[in-house]
């Protein structure tokens, strides 16, 4: 959040909870209080979270010590290695980066710098358009509908690039239609709306004067973006793709639908594989004692990992909003 | 008009109009009814009891049953409509795991509770009701074949062990002489949830190929990494009709209604047979049942016997918390012992042996509260 | 630019030759192709659900039971999953928006600059990051391993999801809210509660609204945290406190798994269903932001 506040003529800065403590109406008082309970709400909810997931998972913890980072996932033999599951969270996640952050970024740009504002509210519909398909029809259209015409391309990539030395391992076979790499697409247009929104608002922020001072020099706008705008915005562009970070590796329901189900770490993108998300999704109905325990360690790692990249991400944006103001 | 009567009046609009929709989603959907119209056959019999019961009844479990089970629950509205019946099927580890925890009255699973499953059940005794009988078909997406194709234990364990990958392997071939088999890569495509036809078709494998099949028999198994995962035998048939050179084991029933294509499997006696209503009865013919109204009919004896057929039980507690309960469950369980059975044949399953389901029909009287 | 000393410079006004024109129509295009590369899966996706769920969609589709998943498709609806989600998500806005516009008045006239404030904040935007399947985990650790499965637990869960977007959003709005309206307001001797109430709220109503209303579009989408807590059925369940429930989103994760053609045709239904609820939601909250909000930036 923003740190620009006002001065609050009732109260002195600083010295709201002094307020509490003098003679005020018990209605005043009271409604201080209510409202100081919603916003502690927040707090109590993430640690709240964070605790009774870990309690729950402790036995998970405790029977695997560190071997629970590794690859060895065999509920029937009680073996809860989990590190295929963070590895199909980590590509999938990077894979949806590669292509959504180029495409974010040139849209906000397209939004700010080049289309005039009466044509920029149309593409921001589209945008908003993207942003409210639930990720349930997502998954719906990409396991009925893109699934089975993308394995066709995997295909004939696969037979393409046999025998070629890091793009047969990358690229070859097996291939699945329901597979990381299709996981990852369906992740790329998920999170376009949110880097989009958030890289235009930081870019728009960039002072008008420093725009029209390149184009006084004569740049052309890919010039007047390179010298101009991008310095400026680039901390919060970071922050922006960050968040389109956390929002990948969280996303559950479309990747439990296409990714393919598979506990393995390979390093060919169009085989199945499993996510941390998704694997919680599909198996934690059914699951007992110690395979329970191992679900709820997961959904703990994954709650970790999601909560640090985005205390990251809003760090990395606001020191960018702040530095601005300040230059 | 001021601002602030122009908010106010849009707030109330909007309130309006949400709560008019849902008032007309409530009162049209309270007098819905079920238009499956083809389930009269069986609602037209009248079983045990004619007095009405009312309440809920919540089941979970496999996959297996679960066209049975969606089929009873409607035409059962029509014997006892203050009754509401739900069935979720989540995969039969599912139906276990909820059984142990409370959430539902019964559990539909296709394999015994499991050694390691024992605890949950906190020493209360489990009922099994036999319910279906049913082939696991080995379900394929193989375009261009002059015959259906027919395939043998051993090489379905190397198939569904990685050793096997293409279609054009011989071992293939040796199965079905005179069938020119495509080069296409064969994708193998398993369940992700712990399953009972993962536990019965390991099982067969174990039971008719010990030497070939290393994985054992239980209803989560450790495939090969290239094995492709769905969801239900519904989630599998799926994958196996959208992956052209897939192959995959799924019930029967679902394959049929999927329209999926299957093999005919080397029985005991040497033959090779395809799944049908009649191969899974005379399968279950000659099984050894237990006092407790428990078997397996994989790879049993008889010449037109298909090797994987297998079955699938209602599990509920033999003690109710209370006679409502118990009156419902026995209502229930008659009907789908009763005049299901007539139906099972078109739905894709086999009917129980007559004298199976005589003893379950005894059975029932142990429910008690 | 050539500048020779002593003499005013020659100011070169031609348009950019050679590489750098060429670079910069490049760039240009590459935006666009962004643009174009985005619209394209929108429109399928859009496109297929319309098609496929037009021709199933009727007022029959919208009230009939759920059949089981073999049933062709002209058999039965969707009508028990609609009541859930109406259901549910009325009860999860009812418990979030007025928490969170109670947060968002206390971050912004009591809480000032104080660091409880500012981490209450910082906070309230992290959670928005928080995947919604771990508030399902939650709730089902917390509530349903107490007191079962129910709509309501649910919608607990969705309020956990709610919460912070209705937070930010008031915060938002509040923060536009002019000091001199409260100024006047003390300055009549109004006490802080009284001020906020009456003047600051209805102030912000418009942006208010159509925050919380996002917030229910995306409610309303939301498959994950209620795998866990309402135990899907395909029975109608009229009382959101007790036994199962079912809503529109987990329909569709149950019949997207199915290979009959009746259940995936009753899934593409309740998509465009579930797409016009979200894109009406969102339609109407622009609208109000755009016609009611007395402030903006």
């Amino acid at each position: 959040m923003s740190t620009v506040t006002r001065a609050d003529p009732a109260t002195p800065a600083g010295s709201a909870h002094a307020a509490l403590r003098e003679r005020r109406p018990l209605g005043d008082r009271s409604f201080q209080i209510l409202a100081l309970a919603c916003g502690l709400l927040v707090l109590v909810i993430l640690v709240l979270i964070a605790v009774s997931t870990s309690q729950q998972a402790s036995s998970w913890f405790s029977a695997e010590g560190f071997k629970v980072f590794t690859n060895n996932w065999n509920p029937a033999a009680n073996q809860f290695g989990a590190l295929a599951f963070i590895y199909g969270t980590a590509i999938t996640a990077v894979i949806a980066l590669i292509m959504a952050v180029p495409v974010s970024i040139g849209i906000a740009l397209l939004l700010t710098e080049v289309v005039p504002y009466r044509w920029s509210r149309p593409i921001v519909y589209v945008i908003d358009l993207l942003a409210v398909v639930p990720s349930v029809v997502w998954g719906l259209w990409g396991i009925i509908v893109f699934a089975p015409w993308i394995q066709h391309i995997y295909t004939s990539i696969a037979s393409g690039v046999t025998g070629i030395p890091v793009l047969d391992s990358l690229f070859g076979a097996p291939t699945s239609g329901a597979s990381f790499f299709t996981a990852g697409i369906i992740l790329a247009f998920m999170i376009t709306p949110i880097v989009t929104s958030l890289s235009r608002e930081v870019i728009a922020t960039v002072p008008q004067i420093d725009r029209e001072g390149a184009y006084a020099l004569g740049a052309t706008r890919w010039e007047m973006i390179r010298g101009a705008v991008w310095p400026h915005s680039q901390g919060g562009v970071v922050g922006a793709v960050l968040l389109g970070l956390g929002r990948a590796m969280g996303e559950t329901i479309a990747v439990a639908l296409v990714i393919g189900s598979s506990a393995t770490i390979t390093s060919h993108l169009f085989a199945p594989g499993y996510n941390m998300a998704a694997v919680i999704a599909n198996q934690f109905g059914e699951a007992t004692g110690e395979f329970r325990a191992a679900l709820m360690g997961i959904g703990v790692l994954l709650f970790a990992f999601t909560i640090i990249i985005n205390i990251i991400a809003r760090w990395v944006v606001e020191r960018s909003a702040r530095r601005k103001r300040g230059a | 008009m001021p601002v602030g009567r122009r908010q106010r009046v849009a707030t109330v609009g909007v309130a309006a109009v949400a709560t008019a929709l849902g008032l007309a989603a409530c009162s049209s959907s309270s007098s819905s009814t079920a238009a499956s119209s083809s389930s009269s056959a069986a609602s037209s019999a009248s079983s045990s009891s004619s007095a009405k019961l009312s309440g809920t009844l919540n089941g979970s479990g496999s996959t297996f049953q679960t066209t049975f089970q969606e089929t009873a629950i409607s035409s059962f509205k029509s014997v006892q409509p203050n009754m509401t019946v739900n069935y979720g099927s989540g995969g039969s580890g599912k139906g276990r795991t909820d059984l142990s925890s409370g959430v539902v009255n019964y559990a539909g699973s296709d394999s015994t509770i499991p050694a390691a499953e024992e605890a949950n059940f906190k020493g209360k005794t489990v009922l099994y009701f036999p319910v279906i009988i049913g082939p696991i078909t080995l379900s394929y997406n193989l375009s261009g074949l002059s015959k259906p194709l027919q395939l043998s234990a051993p090489v379905i364990a190397g198939i569904f062990q990685g050793k096997i990958t293409n279609w054009n392997n011989s071992a293939i071939a040796a199965d079905n002489p005179g069938v020119t088999l495509p080069s296409t890569p064969i994708t193998i495509v398993v369940r992700s949830d712990s399953s009972g036809t993962t536990q019965n078709f390991s099982l067969f494998l174990m039971t008719a190929t010990p030497s070939t099949w290393t994985l054992g028999s239980s209803s989560t198994i450790k495939w090969p990494s290239t094995a492709r995962a769905g969801n239900g035998n519904g989630g599998v048939a799926s994958a196996i009709k959208s992956t052209p050179g897939a192959i995959g084991y799924v019930d029967y029933s679902d394959a049929k209604a999927s329209g999926l294509t299957f093999a005919s499997i080397k029985n005991k006696d040497g033959n090779y047979v395809a799944p049908s209503s009649a191969s899974a009865s005379a399968a279950a013919d000659g099984v050894t049942i237990s006092p407790t109204l428990t078997f397996h009919a994989v790879w049993g004896t008889g010449a037109q016997a298909y090797p994987i057929t297998y079955q699938s039980w209602v599990l509920v507690y033999e003690t109710q918390p209370n006679a409502n309960d118990a009156a419902m469950l026995k209502a229930y369980i008659g009907y789908l012992l009763g005049p299901m059975q007539q139906m099972s044949g078109s739905l894709g399953y086999a009917p129980l042996p007559s004298s199976l389901d005589q003893m379950a029909t005894a059975q029932l009287s142990k429910i008690a509260s | 630019m050539a500048a020779v000393a002593g003499q005013p410079q020659q100011l070169d006004l031609r348009e950019p030759k050679g590489w750098r024109r060429t670079s910069n129509r490049i760039v240009t295009w590459l935006m666009v192709l962004a643009f174009v590369l985005v619209v394209i899966p929108l429109g399928f996706v859009l496109v297929t659900t319309v098609v496929k769920g037009a021709s199933i969609i009727s007022w029959q589709f919208l009230t009939s039971s759920i059949p089981p998943n073999v049933a062709p498709a002209d058999i039965g609806g969707m009508g028990p999953a609609i009541v859930g989600t109406i259901e549910i998500t009325a009860l999860a806005t009812i418990m979030a928006v007025p928490l969170g516009i109670l947060g968002a008045i206390y971050l912004n006239e009591y809480g000032g600059k104080n660091w409880l404030a500012a981490l209450i904040g910082f906070f309230s935007d992290v959670m928005t990051g928080v995947p919604s399947i771990i508030m399902g985990l939650f709730i089902f650790t917390i509530w349903v391993l107490h007191f079962g499965f129910s709509g309501f637990a649910g919608a607990l869960a969705l309020a956990c999801l709610m919460l912070p977007i209705v937070i930010r959003s008031t915060y938002e709005m509040l923060r536009l809210v002019p000091n001199a309206l409260r100024e006047g307001s003390y300055a009549l001797g109004a006490t802080k509660a009284r001020v906020t109430m009456t003047v600051v709220l209805p102030a912000a109503l418009g942006g208010i609204v159509s925050g919380a209303m996002l917030a229910v579009a995306r409610a309303v989408g939301e498959t994950a945290p209620l795998l866990f807590t309402i135990l899907i059925v395909t029975t109608v369940n009229k009382n959101p406190f007790s036994g199962a429930n079912t809503s529109l989103p987990s329909q569709i994760f149950v019949n997207a798994n199915s290979p009959f053609v009746g259940a995936q045709a009753r899934g593409w239904g309740a998509a465009l269903t579930l797409i016009v609820i979200a894109f009406v939601l969102m339609v109407v909250a622009r609208f109000i932001t755009a016609r009611f909000s007395r402030f903006s930036r």
